[in-house]
């Protein structure tokens, strides 16, 4: 009996409450990856009401029930699956899912700590997200729906309970949620950037760290000064909802009825919404970055181009986050002034962006390039990055956006730009560092299916939006077939949906490879990619504190693949030199120059 | 996958000793934040240039001078730590908690002014203006009451002379919280008075 409660408490301990980062990273892994599964899911599901609008699919009807009867997706139901897919991807997968796996997992390991700075608050970061999900799951299942006014829930939708069905308890519920995710997501930020600053080991200078640990770092610091600001911005809106002040509401009429809120204006919350929502992008983008860099750096056997380079730009990108949030808001009267000033801070954002993809391409000319699924989705990143990002440049353009705002154009630039190149350094990141999150090797034949049919469908899901939105095709509405004027246009929506249902079973394809892996893939070496950083020093098996006996102390930074001597030979012998190999009386550190 | 426990490895109150300090002040930033937001919303909505003028009620006035008091009690009780004077300490952790416990009513005194001078948090009588009043106050008396739990663990700690020269960590933690809400209440006080008063 005793035994057996001690054993229970072990499981309790180990794998529910852990306070140890790697669990604690797994756990975001796996809950981030099935709310993602889950908003894929709604999206292929609108996305059958946008290819064939109107008509009937009694498998949807059997599966969704009340949700789509007669097989047929209502409006409200639309908006809501709309508005909850953008908040799953957005927030609970790229995220909590992508920063709170790989900066969980890799922070200690790479900068040789033993744990978090607070395992305890690290521990009440997972279980913050984890109810915060079921929170949203829940509004799904509420009278009149989940929240309908889309991710950005601008007022009075968002304001008003009267206002549509999903601007009942679903929209409570979703403010609730979110509420608790910024705590959530402040709780690990501040350990993230505590533990960087404070726990590094011995010889670990900040210009020794890897390029992944640099982009955790300034998404954390974003993620601190931004997400405090969407909760001024949600508190002010609760207040508005159920305490009747008027922070963002004027002059409502609702029925021919006249509501009692004077003097707010719906444009104080964009702009606090837009204060957290641009420095989002980059708290969602730069861990993506950072994974490629450090993958792209691994896999082509040569150091990373312009390491000091890539710090800097990823500096200058955070800083620029904050001072450009106006270019959301070019459509609100804005004076013409400040959307040029708006319209200048967001282009100058081009030249670090451009900086990081020229230190790509050059890291990868030439290299040895090892073709692994990581190496794939991390050059796909790459690839996304470019195409999405020079979209970018015309939305950030005040005189060019107000021409294509709010229309599918949009809707394919920052899918393309933040989604794609997110959930692609997601991807690297799991088939790179599955053996140390599992101890087992991913399958490569599977990892590579999965890579091509996702690039392939998602550039077909997302490029031809473009062409959509130059017509002037408006995003989030129900259905288009009602203007004569797209009615041409219906023939690219059939073939973006036909592309989004292949790109639903190509994720099966992974989910597969990834749930078969855990379990019964074939165990992995200490090193399987023969990389320079400290977490492939640490032993294949999971324990609380991470090395047996002293951390190991560091010499140099963590980008000497291929070096060789005056002779041409490999200085070691090998192609890579681990960061805990003392540097050689007439060898120079890589990141001190 | 087999599991270990480091157990010869004390690393747990390394950790704590180097990262305690800089977790609360990382808090302090994202603090800062969340009423750098709301101050900011005030500013934004004032620029429609509907705001009206508010009288402060006196007892904000008050409130000022309890939360310095308060806080000099507190660092009055980290020096006597420091030089292990414990009775000393004592009484000026309880004094610390005793003001900040009066800041608190002092806030609530000065809410019923504002009520009984017609100026409502909520509801059609209510402004922008005369919600934020009252939002801001709250809010930070939110706040304030995180750091009077933190001050009664430090003063049952202090009771039971946990604390000395050495190891004074989380009395360290608790002070440069408390400071730091009377910074933010001082910052407040004017800022309200300036801008809505």
């Amino acid at each position: 009996m005793s035994t057996h409660h001690h054993h229970a408490k072990d499981f309790l301990f180990t794998y529910i409450f852990s306070t140890d980062h790697k669990m604690i990273s797994k756990q975001f892994l796996v809950t981030g990856f099935l709310m993602g599964f889950l908003g894929l899911i709604m999206s292929t599901l609108f996305r059958l009401q946008l290819g064939w609008p109107g008509e009937s699919f009694e498998m949807i009807e059997m599966l969704m029930g009340s949700w789509q009867e007669g097989g047929v997706m209502s409006p409200d139901k639309y908006l809501a699956l709309v508005t909850m897919h953008g908040t799953i991807m957005v927030f609970f997968l790229l995220t909590a899912g992508l920063s709170g796996t790989f900066s969980n997992l890799l922070i200690p390991l790479q900068i040789g700590a033993r744990d978090m700075a607070s395992g305890f608050l690290n521990m009440l970061s997972y279980w913050f997200f984890f109810i915060s999900c079921m929170l949203m799951l829940a509004s799904l299942f509420v009278e009149g729906g989940a929240a309908s006014a889309g991710w950005t829930i601008y007022p009075p939708l968002s304001a008003l309970p009267e206002a549509i069905p999903g601007s009942g308890a679903g929209m409570t519920l979703w403010l609730v949620s979110m509420s608790i995710f910024i705590v959530s997501s402040l709780l690990g930020s501040l350990n993230y950037i505590v533990t960087i600053f404070n726990l590094r080991t011995k010889g670990m200078s900040m210009t020794r760290l890897p390029l992944t640990i640099w982009a955790f770092l300034l998404t954390a610091i974003l993620g601190v000064l931004s997400f405090p600001v969407l909760l001024a911005a949600a508190l002010l809106l609760v207040f508005d909802r159920s305490f009747g002040t008027s922070f963002y509401l004027s002059d409502i009429y609702i029925g021919g009825q006249v509501l009692d809120h004077t003097g707010g204006s719906p444009i104080l919350f964009e702009h606090l919404f837009w204060f957290l929502g641009h420095p989002e992008v980059y708290i969602v983008l730069l861990p993506a970055l950072g994974i490629t860099s450090e993958i792209i750096s691994t896999m082509s056997r040569k150091p990373i181009f312009g390491y000091r380079a890539m710090i800097g730009s990823m500096m200058a990108i955070a800083f620029l986050s904050f001072i450009v949030w106006g270019h959301h808001m070019f459509l609100t009267g804005m004076n013409p002034f400040l959307g040029s000033v708006f319209t200048f801070t967001t282009l100058l954002i081009a030249i670090p962006s451009a900086v990081k993809v020229f230190n790509y391409l050059t890291t990868l000319w030439k290299g040895n390039i090892v073709f692994t699924p990581a190496t794939m989705f991390s050059v796909g990143l790459v690839s996304t990055f470019i195409s999405g990002g020079v979209t970018g440049l015309i939305l950030g353009n005040s005189a060019l956006d107000i021409n294509v705002h709010d229309t599918y154009f949009v809707v394919g630039h920052f899918h393309i730009v933040m989604g794609l190149s997110a959930i692609f350094g997601m991807f690297a990141g799991v088939y790179h560092w599955f053996p140390k999150l599992f101890g087992r090797m991913m399958n490569n034949k599977l990892g590579n299916i999965h890579f091509w049919i996702t690039i392939v469908c998602a550039y077909g899901v997302f490029f031809p939006m473009h062409f959509l939105g130059f017509a002037g095709v408006p995003r989030r509405y129900y259905t288009n077939s009602e203007f004569p004027m797209f009615n041409e246009m219906i023939d690219i929506n059939v073939f973006i949906s036909i592309c989004a249902i292949i790109a639903l079973v190509g994720q099966l394809v992974f989910f597969f490879n990834f749930v078969y892996s855990a379990f019964r893939g074939p165990r992995a070496p200490q090193n399987p990619w023969k990389g320079n950083t400290l977490e492939w020093t640490a032993p294949v098996e999971h324990f609380h504190g991470n090395w047996y006996g002293e951390i190991p102390a560091v010499y140099r930074w963590p980008y000497d693949y291929s070096k060789v001597n005056a002779a041409g030979e490999y200085v070691y012998g090998e192609d890579y030199i681990p960061q805990t190999t003392p540097l050689g009386d007439d060898e120079k550190d890589g990141g001190e120059h | 996958m087999t599991t270990v426990t480091v157990e010869n490895i004390n690393y747990k109150e390394e950790i704590r000793r180097k990262t305690s300090k800089p977790l609360m002040w990382m808090g302090i930033v994202s603090i800062i934040m969340f009423f750098g937001g709301l101050t900011s919303a005030v500013i934004v909505s004032q620029g429609g240039g509907s705001f009206l003028s508010i009288e402060m009620p006196f007892s904000f006035t008050i409130s000022t001078f309890v939360i310095i008091l308060s806080s000099l009690a507190f660092h009055v009780g980290l020096i006597s730590i420091n030089k292990g004077s414990y009775t000393i300490a004592k009484i000026s952790v309880l004094i610390t908690l005793l003001l900040g416990c009066l800041f608190v009513v002092t806030q609530y005194m000065g809410w019923v002014a504002l009520y009984e001078s017609g100026v409502y948090a909520t509801g059609n009588q209510s402004t922008q203006e005369s919600s934020f009043i009252y939002l801001l106050t709250a809010l930070h008396v939110v706040h304030l009451i995180g750091g009077l739990v933190s001050l009664i663990v430090v003063l049952v700690k202090t009771m039971k002379q946990k604390y000395s020269l050495d190891n004074s960590l989380g009395m360290q933690v608790s002070i440069t919280y408390w400071h730091f809400l009377g910074g933010l209440w001082i910052f407040l006080f004017f800022f309200l008075r300036y801008t809505i008063a």
